[in-house]
């Protein structure tokens, strides 16, 4: 009885230790079947992983694209996997990194570019599209600025965006300002919300969201890092503290400070329920908004929509383009990268940019997507797309426009959403607060540079 | 009461003394087969800790071991070590306010959810320890927020709380009130989060409090109401002394949960604004698995694991005395 009961303990002990083996390997082994089917001459469709972080509306139009695309194509088979935010959809990249359970492609926000670019885990588009001359000419040079680095086009570009002003027109008639001639400058802002607060309808609200930070600075053409906003060379320091940062910041304050602009925390989502409730009359969003915001205040009042705002006296620049683009992995077999770049192609034509344009608010990255039927019928349906498109097109390329790059953008924007909050609070100046939170930045900046050889 | 622990605590010694007496007198006639059966036995032992050593292993002491390896370590943006370098990480923690202002946060946020939440649930099990009708249907509601898990609790206040669109501002403009900045102002949204928390905890403590009430025997109810007790005192003088052995337990995991909060975090403020939110927890989780520091990460929750068990240790010295084992 005795030796018995030791001996299946023993055994239970050894299918413990060999449970544990069989996990541990599991993830080889899959690995390796699918390198061996790679290699094989079947007719088995090529499958192609695109993680996304498109959800709600956006993403039912990403699964369209997907399946027309597999529609079309007998040998390939895209598979869509939604991986959440932006952030949620790195962070799970990075995990995954070394080992053979990532995606083929990956769709990732403009400013993760430098940390694909710094994984050497990427392969650029550069290559397929000098290996059969693929046509560039036709992509929307500002989009193209943005993820050239290097004279090298790291990235597809997909969907892009810019953030606009967003005004409620029957508000404005209500208050006795020009529905049509929405402000243009800071100043014009802050009379018009001046003008606009009545009752239980505040001016404004614009989320604290870092990102408008960013673009308020380019739009004066102030780079926001050095070394040519990162561009040149890797970027040592921040400047979110230069004049133009401090200036923004104390025009927002100073229009809490009048009671004219609500201060609704850090989501956008906030502002944009606000305004389609009409208890804001302006607001700042991205254009990848518009459609949700034009039909949520259907039937309620008439939305407008102007530039991103800017000081009267501030220097010539414009909006950096905001939005994500594809990255190609470079540990898939490549018969799998070949299809993932046939795909990248697909979603690069004019007609599907011409439906995605139209269905989410997202900007064509190609300019003949505008010649398509589709687009001018929209654009004649929403003219508020038409100052996307056009503040789009405005925009002076430089390096302040062409954007900031740095591989510790997002914890930037946590640090600067923090200095805004500090301001708007009252708790330190402008100055003080951009100043503490450029020198962490900064610091954020070296301890990365230290890391990445 | 030690006196009765130190009479029992040898009482398994005493018996077990003659039986190794006995083991080493028949030691001297059968050495061999002995030994054998205590060697089985000491195997046996072995055998039967091996899965939950295995799995405590696995996941308590492998990772804790690593964060030790990798808070002495930078890594790199993939959160692969890059260099060492030693105890800097420790040393930036500790020289940086970020990590003071965390600390004040999770002391603040216990100040505000343990004692409150237990005052709270006491109170509620005292209004329905006693057999009342429809006691049933209260104590049903009280329990109830046990099963509403954090994430759910968190999208429920986040609708409450929405800073235009929510019902708690909805009532203070029917007051006449201004509107509170629930989550979106540094004075409140601690506050906003504690009250949260507290609704979530309650149905847990109510329970155990409950079931602590439930314990005290009926009859000394029966003879303090002979000798002419109040409600009120029979409260204070008999009944929580009675319970202070499960208030003490709810203080203790109260403790020790609130220093672990991390889901309404994540989800209502993300530690703003101005960070007034960002309790211990939710800034590791911003180090480690946001920027993927793991270094720094891994460094600070061993920095919070010493305050835990520091806590604990002291909860269990000194508050214990206090409590009254029946």
């Amino acid at each position: 009885m005795k030796r018995f009961g030791k001996r299946s303990f023993t055994l239970l002990l050894l299918s413990c230790l060999m449970l544990i083996s069989a996990a541990c390997s599991n993830s080889p082994t899959t690995g390796e079947t699918t390198a061996a089917a790679g290699s094989e001459p079947s007719k088995e469709p090529v499958k192609v992983v695109w993680w996304h972080s498109m959800s709600g509306e956006l993403g039912t139009v990403a699964d369209k694209l997907i399946s027309d695309f597999n529609a079309a194509h007998e040998d390939i088979q895209v598979e869509g996997v939604f991986q959440g935010t932006y952030d949620e959809s790195l962070n799970k990249l990075k995990a995954s990194l070394g080992s053979n359970s990532g995606p083929t492609m990956i769709q990732v926000y403009e400013i993760g570019s430098r940390f694909m670019m710094d994984t050497k885990a990427i392969r650029p588009v550069q290559d397929f599209m000098d290996a059969e001359q693929y046509d560039i000419s036709s992509l929307e040079p500002n989009i193209k600025n943005y993820y050239t680095f290097d004279d090298k086009l790291y990235s597809m570009p997909f969907n892009s965006s810019n953030p606009i002003l967003y005004y409620n027109k029957d508000a404005f008639k209500a208050a006795g300002l020009d529905p049509e001639n929405p402000p243009k400058t800071y100043e014009e802002v802050a009379e018009a919300a001046k003008a606009l607060t009545k009752g239980n309808q505040a001016g404004a609200s614009f989320a604290i969201y870092g990102w408008f930070m960013e673009q308020f600075l380019a739009n004066q053409g102030v780079e926001l890092l050095n070394n040519g906003n990162g561009r040149t060379s890797p970027a040592t320091a921040s400047q979110v503290n230069s004049p133009a940062g401090v200036k923004t910041l104390e025009w927002w304050k100073q229009m809490v400070d009048d009671k004219v602009l609500l201060n609704l925390g850090r989501k956008t989502d906030d502002t944009k329920k606000a305004f389609a409730a009409g208890q804001i009359a302006m607001t700042l969003d991205s254009t990848a908004s518009l459609r949700g915001i034009v039909s949520a205040a259907e039937g309620k009042f008439e939305v407008g929509t102007g530039f991103l705002p800017k000081p009267a006296d501030g220097g010539d620049g414009g909006v950096i383009i905001g939005g994500a683009s594809l990255w190609l992995m470079n540990n898939k077999s490549e018969e799998e990268q070949q299809a993932a770049w046939e795909f990248m192609k697909y979603l690069a034509e004019p007609q599907t940019q011409a439906y995605w344009h139209v269905n989410t608010g997202y900007f064509p990255v190609t300019t003949k997507a505008y010649e398509e039927e589709l687009v001018k019928e929209n654009l004649e349906k929403y003219p508020q797309f038409q100052t996307a498109v056009d503040q789009l097109h405005q925009t002076t390329a430089n390096l302040a426009t062409q954007g900031a790059v740095m591989g510790v953008f997002p914890e930037a924007r946590q640090l600067t959403e923090t200095a805004i909050e500090e301001v708007l609070n009252g708790q330190k100046t402008p100055q003080e607060a951009l100043d503490k939170a450029a020198s962490e930045i900064s610091s954020k900046i070296e301890t990365y540079n230290k890391t990445v050889k | 009461m030690i006196m009765e622990k130190e009479f029992t605590l040898p009482s398994p010694g005493h018996s077990l003394t003659p039986s190794v007496s006995e083991a080493q007198a028949s030691n001297e006639t059968k050495p061999v087969s002995i030994k054998k059966t205590k060697r089985k036995e000491i195997m046996l032992a072995y055998a039967c800790l091996a899965p939950s050593l295995l799995i405590f292993g696995l996941f308590l002491f492998y990772p804790l071991l690593k964060s030790v390896y990798l808070s002495l370590f930078l890594t790199d943006p993939q959160g692969r070590v890059a260099e060492f370098v030693g105890m800097d990480n420790f040393r930036e923690i500790l020289t940086s306010e970020m990590f003071y202002k965390s600390f004040g946060n999770t002391l603040l946020f216990i100040l505000l959810t343990v004692p409150t939440g237990i005052a709270a649930a006491v109170l509620l099990a005292a209004l329905t320890h006693n057999k009342l009708k429809g006691m049933k249907v209260f104590r049903f509601i009280f329990s109830l927020p046990m099963a509403v898990s954090v994430g759910t609790g968190s999208m429920i206040w986040m609708i409450l709380y929405h800073p235009t669109l929510g019902v708690l501002n909805y009532f203070l403009s029917l007051v006449g009130t201004q509107p509170i900045q629930w989550l979106t102002d540094p004075k409140w949204a601690m506050i906003s989060i504690a009250l949260m928390t507290v609704w979530m905890n309650l149905g847990f403590n109510y329970i155990l409090m409950l079931s602590g009430m439930q314990g005290v025997s009926e009859d000394i109810y029966d003879s303090t109401k002979i000798d002419g007790s109040g409600p009120f005192r029979t409260f204070f003088r008999i009944t929580m002394p009675l319970i202070s052995p499960t208030l003490f337990f709810t203080s203790v995991v109260s403790v020790i949960g609130a220093f672990q909060a991390f889901g309404q975090i994540n989800i209502l403020t993300k530690g703003g604004p101005m960070n007034s939110t960002n309790v211990m927890v939710f800034n590791i989780y911003q180090d480690a698995f946001v920027n993927f520091r793991f270094g720094i990460g891994s460094a600070q929750a061993l920095i919070l694991f010493a305050i835990i068990l520091l806590l604990t240790v002291f909860q269990f010295k000194f508050v214990e005395k206090k409590v009254h084992y029946q």
